[in-house]
């Protein structure tokens, strides 16, 4: 049999990933927000790639923890040395900004990441097998919703010590519920479509089915969810470091930069805004942070929802 | 246990489903949408079934691979199917592990939707070779062993003996022989370009040439039982003509038998050999296709056939509707809108009796002597 195959390579224009990616690229163009959004967090993840080059830490040291310039209590405004002054306890802030993203990135991406994945597996199975089974798994999933988030991640923290670790694991064990529900009710959607009895017809396994079938339906949501969470993830992660329930003193982390010029933030008398720099520089590092990701979950969520999009 | 079972269906029977009980448990009641459902097949033969919407045709068309809708229940009866090798079996006593290696190699079924059969996501390649893997993954491996010797003569030979391109190259070598066979069945589905087909996905595809993809998954693995639900209802006339032709011929090319479901009575005429008539849950007639039209015996047959629009004749509608199922009338379910209602009839549900050879009807009508 010779016949000549036309295979539509990837790059062709009329490819329908090609289609896809320049509806896409349209999309992102139309919209300032999402460009803004997307120049954002590429800076961030350029930030934090290139942490050694930016801010070389000492060698044999843990390059999270922040070099000290003095012990003295008083911030130091910005200087040729310390490029964003010093604050608290002599410890340079644009180390600690630079190494912070790292962090911002580490706990942000690995919240995320494993929440979104035991939300994915919970999730499926109560939306595939309904029934008792998926009921029981969601009234599970009801009562770690019912504690208010911040509280019972403190709690877990408290529990578990104080520590960086700590709150990753707290974040997640608070964070996952709301993965587990959005993905039920997106299974609970694609299970009733006719291509899932279709696969099952052919002779498809239920593992088969739902990895194959039914999860891939439900991705666009997840990758939407997942965005705008990690600047949330962040936000949260900060607002326990600054009580105190993070890293230890010196570890390169933006809450607890900001925890650290507290007591500066009234200023000297006759000059409030003496140590603006102290608290100033973590906030808007942390909010652009936060920012970015939720414009670039927005465009996302324009770009892939399909009640959204028009073509 | 097993020669109990051959002895439940004749020699040319294929399929026999006796006294099939599914019912639906709902927040509003229980749903009898099928109530003592009887129906046989014969090996070969294509088997029309119609009744209106709800009237249990599509709930046991998907009992009978196993499949039936959540929240519903089957509630008693049997499905005995002769599989591909001779050997009967119950299909509602299957364990899960037997059912997958029926479902799309011994019995697979077309959707009435074909738009909405075909995954989004994946390209038509993807999508036949899977039913091609699930179930003919040895045949094809065996086509891989036979390239293989041509493969290893050539300078890249090493490809082939290093055991981490091994696999991978393997890989590749059934991924061409899966394509060869799908463009082949493609042509057999007579899709005019079958290159550019196996790489568009569902959505670049028209709705003829969907569910053309539709039926090619459903014989990919020449089943011996095809059951077709309503596969032309959302077609174009025109293409509705040409998927019916396909599957006349089609079946005769692979030697299946086919249940066609409908509620076209144009559509039943044209594919069926015989034909069972479905109401509320029950069959209430069988008959060989000409029959059913010269001479219906159940009120519901009659009034269906009737209710066909005729240019230049009044239109006559059937007065009434389907009833609720939740609470469906005591005896014979069609009493209410029977123009024929005897008092019995509200009693008790007729049997289906066969009143002359091949035809059965389940009517006091008919068979009040007995």
């Amino acid at each position: 049999m010779t016949h000549t195959v036309v295979n539509i390579k990837f790059w062709d224009k009329q490819s329908p990933r090609m289609k896809e990616l320049r509806f896409i690229l349209k999309r992102m163009k139309s919209s300032p927000l999402s460009i803004v959004g997307l120049a954002i967090v590429v800076f961030f993840t350029l930030v934090a790639l290139l942490a050694p080059v930016l801010a070389p830490p000492q060698p044999n040291r843990n390059p999270y923890m922040i070099p000290r310039y003095g012990y003295s209590p008083t911030p130091k405004p910005p200087n040729p040395v310390n490029l964003f002054g010093t604050t608290e306890g002599q410890y340079d802030l644009y180390y600690g900004m630079i190494w912070g993203t790292r962090a911002a990135y580490q706990i942000g991406v690995l919240v995320v990441a494993i929440s979104a994945l035991i939300g994915i597996i919970v999730g499926g199975l109560a939306g595939y097998y309904k029934g008792v089974f998926g009921e029981v798994l969601m009234r599970v999933t009801d009562i770690v919703l019912a504690f208010p988030g911040l509280i019972l991640a403190m709690a877990f923290v408290v529990a578990f010590g104080p520590g960086l670790n700590s709150i990753t694991v707290a974040l997640i064990l608070v964070w996952w519920p709301s993965y587990a529900r959005l993905v039920r009710g997106e299974f609970l959607r694609v299970t009733a479509e006719d291509f899932v009895e279709a696969a099952k017809a052919i002779g498809c396994s239920d593992l088969r089915v739902m990895v194959k079938h039914v999860f891939p339906n439900t991705i666009f949501p997840l990758v939407i969810m997942a965005s705008l969470d990690i600047g949330s993830v962040v936000l949260t992660a900060a607002a326990l470091s600054f009580l105190g329930l993070g890293a230890p003193e010196g570890y390169a982390d933006w809450g607890q930069l900001i925890s650290l010029s507290r007591n500066y933030i009234t200023g000297a008398p006759g000059n409030p805004f003496a140590y603006w720099f102290a608290y100033v520089i973590p906030g808007i590092f942390l909010f652009l942070f936060v920012l970015g990701w939720n414009l670039l979950g927005d465009a996302f969520r324009d770009i892939l929802d399909p009640m959204i999009r028009r073509r | 246990m097993k020669e109990d079972l051959e002895e439940t269906l004749l020699e040319n029977e294929q399929l026999k489903v006796e006294d099939l009980t599914v019912r639906f448990y709902t927040y509003e009641g229980i749903v009898k949408a099928v109530e003592k459902a009887k129906l046989s097949l014969r090996k070969g033969e294509t088997l029309g079934v119609v009744g209106e919407t709800g009237s249990g045709k599509s709930v046991t068309a998907l009992t009978i691979i196993a499949l039936t809708p959540t929240p519903g229940k089957v509630e008693g009866g049997n499905i005995y199917f002769r599989r591909g090798a001779g050997e009967v079996v119950d299909i509602l006593a299957l364990k899960e592990a037997a059912l997958l290696k029926i479902r799309g190699k011994e019995i697979s079924m077309i959707f009435q939707e074909p738009n909405a059969a075909l995954d989004p996501l994946y390209r038509v390649e993807e999508q036949v070779a899977e039913a091609i893997l699930a179930h003919r993954r040895a045949e094809m491996m065996q086509k891989v062993e036979a390239l293989k010797p041509k493969a290893l003569t050539n300078r890249s030979s090493l490809r082939y003996r290093l055991p981490v391109f091994k696999r991978f190259s393997q890989q590749k070598l059934l991924r061409r022989v899966v394509r060869e066979e799908i463009l082949s069945l493609l042509r057999t589905m007579e899709i005019p370009d079958p290159e550019r087909v196996v790489d568009a996905y569902p959505h670049e595809l028209s709705g003829g040439m969907q569910q053309r993809i539709v039926i090619a998954i459903a014989l990919a693995c020449s089943p011996v039982l095809l059951l077709a639900d309503e596969p032309t209802t959302n077609l174009d006339v025109t293409v509705q003509a040409q998927i019916l032709d396909l599957i006349l011929r089609l079946k005769k090319a692979f030697g299946s038998s086919v249940i066609y479901i409908t509620h076209d009575m144009g559509v039943i005429a044209e594919i069926s050999e015989r034909v069972a008539v479905m109401y509320a849950g029950s069959v209430v007639e069988v008959a060989p296709v000409v029959e059913i039209f010269k001479k219906p015996l159940h009120p519901y047959t009659q009034a269906l056939l009737e209710s066909i629009p005729r240019p230049g004749s009044p239109f006559k509608p059937l007065p009434g509707t389907v009833p609720s199922l939740v609470n469906p009338p005591s005896g014979c379910r069609f009493h209410p809108r029977c123009p024929f209602a005897m008092e019995k009839c509200k009693l008790e549900p007729p049997n289906l009796v066969e009143v002359s050879p091949e035809h059965q009807v389940a009517c006091y009508l008919h068979t009040a002597g007995e």
